[in-house]
């Protein structure tokens, strides 16, 4: 589905990332791991356009999207979440979810300016599929209220359910556990579960080693911007270099 | 429902009905001019307010207003079009110049897309300056005809000879730039420009063009601008390069800004009490800039959100003294 | 052009350049110390100006007493703006920015008041023309150099040597860090304003010297400044003075080549263009 050959970022003088090659087939969960600084976000920013690669090649469902501009990839069907910014603060939850439905159906602009009979149908679409991603994920009880109160996990959760909006044919999630209490992680992780089990496509970033071991088939690690390892998470625990990039780098396996 | 609507129109039937036969109230010919700016300062701080829905504070309006005020004066007394079209392509001169210079410049983060636009204001005062043949240079162009007039047979004829003719037309161009800026702010429009100005990542990651978004928001703005500068040129009859000075494009700045640039009513508070205050203060003569001031500081240190939020906070204040008279009983 | 027109648009844009040195200079001070573009920077080279006219013009003073004192007025005006305006906003750029933006209202409509709006001049103290290499060369221009030179050195030093300076360029790299070392935030604050504001007056005594002034001159003032900035790349004082140099000249010869209205706009399309494609200017980081 998604095939990425020789992914190079040099900034200055700095590799970010050093040809990297990676496919990820359809209705598969990929995980992306590797110590602090090994370019699992760099790389992400590179397939989703907002940094454009010094080398290499992006080819999705056989269209080369190799420094497009992020809206055009996610009109193509690739859709990113954030581990910083990640929602819209001001809005409600349910506000959240309905600016996402941008693209789908696509209401143009006269006719919302107008509020013609045509548009109110959109929105009221978009309204009953956004309250359809919510109970999805599970923050329908939340809807009104302000994102920016939304307790820390309940904003990664509807930093995906912003991403569903979108429609993606593939997903990727820059470290969505992340600052995530035990509770919150196997919510989301049933989530990422449930997602996959619908089809979904998914690549993920995590430092939570055991959930990234349980939930994806197949695993890539970076270390230092190459890829050093690929395989099955067993593979993965056992092998030797991806072991010593970790305690190398001081981190540890949780 | 019902009972909301009908509070709601009679609210603003009541205010149109007052504003219609407002220069009966105040007819001289000095009430009516502070009228009149008073309509155009509100018609450009709200516009201004469209752009900065995105997160871009725009200094483009003064040149912008120039741009539709030599558009008008152009096209009228150099091709002979009828002063209505003149001023509608007044507007749309400055929308398609905001729209070509727009896609460069939003790429352009926070104070840099200001800076950007000051200096585009810069450059339309030094070209109408420079092209002499065309905009008669430094000094200007004057005798600019009436607008043409409005004949209704038997029942109306506008030849815009008095003040009061001007006021009207102002009047109908107020509601008709508020309401359409109204009704772009409500759409689904409004809603992508708060939420790139929130967190334009995030926007784009969801498919949104946010930079075409942020030039159609600007685009639109400088439309009214430009609207504007071409009923200023028939209205005064006379343009020169500096009439819409960096200084006037700061006013309508503090206008919006000190009215509440987060309300939809907040340019139209401030540029409807700043302008009139101004001219209201006038007669203290040295003191007037003090008064001013005073004004513009008090809100900025004690309101941060603007005139909008009095209101509010005086109804707290007046909640907190209640309760406090009670609890003593 | 014949090398006596020539040498005079050069030394004509020495000065220009001086003067925008001087303004960018403030400028960047206020913006790396105290993290606020201080746009009314302008309206304080103005009252600088004016401060020198009613002192040399009006009162007959000595142009060199009254350059002390409007710089000393115009310095403690910048301490009371920054105790009164900037401090409780620290933290909150937009409010600071808010309030700069109200205070160009504020400044020009008091001096309007005050002054009137005519224009008006006051004379250099020197005036007359040296000879050199059978090149003449008027004073007025010369001083404005050897002034831009002399406060250059005198700042350079300032901040190398005195515990102030190199406290300054403490803070205007890392701001927190800073306050963490113990560093007077506000202290150093009001100092950055005091010579920034005080740059601003002496460059805005200098060009009345050649130039008519009025109380809308200040505009002109933030505009070189801040391409100057942009030209020289954003917190870098080689850059500014580079920059300055630079635009001042271009400012000085291009008008003498065509129009000073063609000259002016393409200034303004050069930054324009920089700003789009090499944002960080000559001296800056990416």
């Amino acid at each position: 589905m998604l095939e990425i050959e020789g992914l190079t970022k040099f900034f200055g003088g700095l590799a970010a990332l050093l040809g990297v090659d990676i496919s990820v087939k359809p209705g598969e969960i990929l995980g992306l791991i590797g110590p602090n600084g090994a370019g699992k976000t760099t790389f992400f920013n590179l397939v989703s356009g907002v940094l454009r690669p010094t080398r290499g090649r992006v080819v999705f469902e056989g269209n080369d999207i190799t420094a497009k501009k992020t809206h055009h990839i996610t009109k193509k069907g690739i859709v990113r979440t954030f581990q910083a910014i990640n929602i819209f603060p001001e809005f409600s939850v349910i506000q959240n979810v309905v600016l996402s439905c941008h693209l789908k159906p696509g209401v143009g602009l006269l006719e919302t300016v107008l509020h013609t009979g045509g548009s109110r149908h959109k929105e009221r679409e978009i309204l009953h599929r956004s309250q359809a991603i919510l109970e999805l994920v599970g923050l329908d009880r939340m809807a009104k209220v302000t994102a920016r109160n939304l307790a820390h996990g309940h904003k990664r959760i509807l930093g995906i359910a912003i991403a569903l909006a979108a429609e993606p044919k593939l997903l990727l999630l820059d470290e969505p556990l992340s600052g995530m209490n035990a509770e919150e992680v196997s919510e989301a992780m049933r989530l990422i579960h449930r997602l996959w089990q619908r089809g979904m496509t998914i690549l993920l970033i995590e430092h939570n080693m055991r959930a990234a071991m349980s939930l994806c088939q197949r695993i890539v690690v970076l270390n230092f911007g190459k890829k050093i390892a690929g395989g099955s998470p067993e593979e993965i625990r056992r092998n030797p270099e991806v072991i010593q990039a970790y305690l190398g780098a001081g981190e540890h396996a949780t | 429902m019902n009972r909301r609507i009908v509070i709601f129109s009679s609210g603003y039937g009541t205010l149109i009905v007052f504003l219609f036969f407002l220069p009966l109230i105040f007819s001289g010919p000095y009430h009516i001019h502070i009228l009149i700016l008073t309509m155009i300062n509100i018609i450009l701080a709200s516009s201004l307010r469209l752009i900065n829905l995105s997160g871009q504070l725009s200094l483009a309006h003064g040149g912008m207003m120039t741009v539709g005020a030599y558009t008008s004066t152009l096209l009228v007394m150099k091709l002979g079009l009828s002063s209505w079209g003149a001023l509608v392509l007044a507007g749309f001169s400055a929308g398609v110049i905001a729209y070509l210079i727009g896609f460069p410049f939003v790429r352009l983060r926070g104070i840099y897309f200001s800076i950007v636009t000051i200096f585009f204001s810069e450059m339309v005062v030094l070209t109408a300056e420079q092209w002499q043949g065309l905009t008669g240079g430094s000094s200007g162009i004057f005798n600019i005809p009436r607008p043409y007039p409005i004949v209704i047979p038997g029942v109306l004829k506008i030849d815009f000879s008095s003040k009061v003719d001007f006021y009207y037309l102002a009047l109908v161009l107020m509601f008709v730039s508020l309401l359409i800026l109204y009704a772009v702010e409500n759409s689904r429009i409004g809603l992508t420009l708060r939420g790139i100005q929130q967190a334009d990542s995030l926007a784009e990651s969801v498919g949104i063009n946010t930079a075409g978004f942020k030039v159609l928001a600007f685009s639109i703005g400088c439309f009214f601008a430009g609207l504007t500068g071409g009923f200023y040129s028939q209205y005064i009859s006379a343009i020169n390069p500096d009439a819409f000075s960096f200084l006037f494009t700061i006013y309508i700045l503090v206008y919006m800004t000190v009215g509440g640039a987060d309300r939809f009513v907040g340019p139209i508070l401030g540029a409807s009490i700043l302008t009139i205050l101004r001219e209201v203060s006038r007669p203290l003569k040295q003191f007037e800039p003090f008064f001013f001031a005073a004004t513009l500081m008090v809100v900025i240190f004690f309101i941060p959100e603007g005139m909008v939020g009095l209101p509010e906070r005086i109804r707290r204040a007046v909640g907190k003294l209640f309760k406090m008279r009670t609890k003593g009983a | 052009m014949s090398t006596g027109a020539l040498s005079q648009s050069i030394l004509n844009g020495l000065a220009l350049g001086g003067i925008y040195i001087l303004v960018a200079l403030g400028l960047t001070l206020v913006l790396s110390i105290m993290g606020i573009v201080q746009v009314s920077h302008g309206e304080i080279y103005m009252i600088g100006a004016y401060s020198i006219y009613y002192l040399v013009a009006v009162l007959g003073a000595n142009f060199l007493l009254a350059l002390v004192i409007s710089t000393l007025f115009v310095g403690g005006l910048g301490i009371v703006l920054e105790r009164l305006c900037f401090r409780p906003f620290r933290g909150q750029p937009d409010r600071a920015f808010t309030i700069s933006i109200a205070l160009i209202l504020i400044l020009q409509n008091v001096v309007l008041s005050i002054a009137g709006g005519n224009p008006r001049t006051y004379s250099s103290p020197i005036t007359g023309v040296l000879h050199i290499m059978g090149v003449a060369i008027s004073w007025k221009r010369l001083i404005i150099v050897l002034v831009g030179l002399g406060l250059l050195i005198a700042l350079f030093l300032f901040i190398r040597m005195t515990k102030t300076g190199q406290a300054m360029l403490a803070i205007s790299q890392e701001r927190e860090g800073a306050a963490l070392q113990g560093m007077n935030i506000d202290r150093i604050s009001g100092v950055a304003m005091f010579l920034g504001c005080g740059l601003a007056a002496i460059a805005g005594a200098l060009i009345g010297s050649l130039f008519s002034i009025s109380p809308t001159m200040g505009g002109f003032a933030l505009m070189k400044g801040i391409a100057v900035i942009i030209l020289g790349g954003l917190g870098s004082i080689p850059g500014a003075v580079v920059g300055g140099l630079i635009l001042g000249l271009v400012d000085g010869v291009l008008p003498a080549l065509t129009t000073t209205h063609i000259a002016g706009l393409i200034g303004f399309a050069t930054i324009i263009l920089i700003l789009i494609f090499r944002p960080q200017g000559i001296w800056g980081h990416e």
